[in-house]
């Protein structure tokens, strides 16, 4: 078994898809969260990332920067990627929407003004994010039916990567009020024996 | 051999790593080219979250380009040779993606006094593009672009090239891989802000020459529709 090291800051944000997959795989690895406040960030670990940015994953000693390189790479190695290329490209395709989400809850996550942010984020919920989870509600639909998996017929990283967003968005059902499929895809996939184990015990953090 | 279409815009953008894969693999596909004027058409509905570019392989469907672009090469045998330098692979491609993130900075002014006047847009890429589009940009956003960000993230780039093997062959492995295509095809776009974007960056210019100089990209670079973006 290889050696893994997950180096982060104190959150979910960028790396909480790698630690799902871990998770769910049942796969040992040391979560390392640095706090920056101390010191542990830039620190040593900088100079150890590839593009000087945070999350990177650590297999041997080796390095991977990227969390969607990285967490690809784990969902290959512990088989959560797709059973087929197919599969694994259409994997990759909602990971990479929900990234589009991530980016654009980001734009006014760190606004610092609060009227804007409070404007930014009101569209955001009104508008952007109704339209991709309409999309997604489709999609999942078009897999027999939507009471499934968004790919195939099992858990892939694509799953654990919408109850992820779930957590994005606050944690709570409301933002998926419209989206009956996924919201109950989110839930099943919480309800995973290892992501609700994982769920119960980790950390509180307040991204 | 598979049906392939792609779809997107009369334009490089987002599809143009598909078009250079299909190019280096000497793979036939059907690329259609979408003017901007008639989007959305009737590819939109079909489109899984709405945008372009869209890959059908046997009519099948995929969207994202780089979710597209890794499929492609993995399917033409060129995305690494085992699952850790895949990963170092789409860690390099998805670098550009940041790239393209800070690029967008100074097109996304909202200030309407330092609005970007244009001739065509660009959907999907946020801002509008012209002859003369550096100069209605915020000049010091696009200096911070051009002086500060993209110098580090391609200082990045430089380094990875060079801890692979002294960098004068390819950017992950020793062979060519999307992510060398990626290095290559980012030139086009970076032009769009400063003329010679890796200028000061010896290893990167000499793979985009090499990259630039394998038979079948010099010839699709030839033979390629002219569009400004």
């Amino acid at each position: 078994m290889p050696n893994y090291q997950l180096v982060y800051f104190n959150g979910r944000g960028r790396a909480e898809l790698c630690r799902l997959i871990f998770h769910t795989a049942g796969v040992p690895f040391e979560d390392i969260r640095l706090d920056h406040t101390k010191g542990e960030w830039p620190g040593e670990w900088k100079a150890k990332c590839p593009f000087g940015q945070l999350p990177i994953l650590v297999v041997d000693g080796k390095v991977l920067a990227q969390s969607r390189a990285a967490a690809r790479y784990l969902a290959r190695e512990f088989n959560l990627a797709g059973k087929t290329s197919w599969d694994q490209a259409r994997a990759d395709m909602f990971i990479d929407e929900f990234d589009d989400i991530g980016t654009e809850v980001v734009k006014f996550a760190f606004e610092k003004d609060e009227a804007k942010k409070a404007e930014l984020s009101a569209k955001f919920y009104a508008d952007t994010l109704p339209r991709h989870l309409g999309y997604l509600e489709n999609l999942l639909k078009e897999n027999n039916g939507g009471d499934g998996y968004f790919v195939g017929d099992s858990l892939t990283w694509a799953g654990l990567g919408i109850a992820n967003v779930y957590d994005l968005l606050g944690g709570t059902d409301a933002p998926f009020a419209k989206f009956p499929l996924l919201l109950a895809l989110a839930k099943r996939v919480r309800e995973n024996p290892k992501v609700a184990e994982y769920l119960k015990t980790r950390a509180q953090t307040s991204f | 051999m598979p049906t392939y279409k792609l779809i997107y815009f009369n334009a490089r953008g987002y599809g143009e790593l598909a078009r250079l894969l299909f190019a280096v693999a000497g793979v036939p596909y059907e690329d259609i080219r979408v003017e901007r004027a008639s989007w959305p058409n009737e590819y939109k509905a079909i489109c899984p979250f709405g945008q372009m570019p869209l890959l059908e392989v046997d009519g099948k469907i995929l969207a994202q380009s780089s979710a597209i672009a890794r499929y492609l090469a993995m399917e033409f045998g060129m995305a690494g040779k085992d699952n850790w330098e895949q990963a170092r692979i789409d860690m390099v491609v998805d670098s550009f993606g940041d790239i393209l993130q800070d690029m967008r900075v100074p097109y996304l002014e909202t200030d309407p006094e330092k609005k970007v006047q244009g001739a065509d847009g660009f959907p999907g890429w946020g801002w509008r593009s012209g002859s003369d589009h550096r100069i209605t940009l915020q000049e010091a956003l696009v200096k911070q672009f051009v002086g500060e960000s993209l110098p580090k993230r391609l200082g990045y780039l430089e380094n990875i090239l060079k801890e692979n093997g002294g960098g004068q062959g390819f950017i992950v492995g020793d062979s060519l891989t999307w992510a060398d295509l990626g290095v290559a095809n980012s030139v086009d776009y970076l032009k769009l802000m400063c003329p010679n974007p890796f200028e000061n960056f010896p290893l990167l210019a000499g793979l985009v020459q090499r990259v630039r100089e394998i038979p079948q990209v010099a010839a699709w670079i030839a033979k390629r529709p002219e569009t400004a973006t």
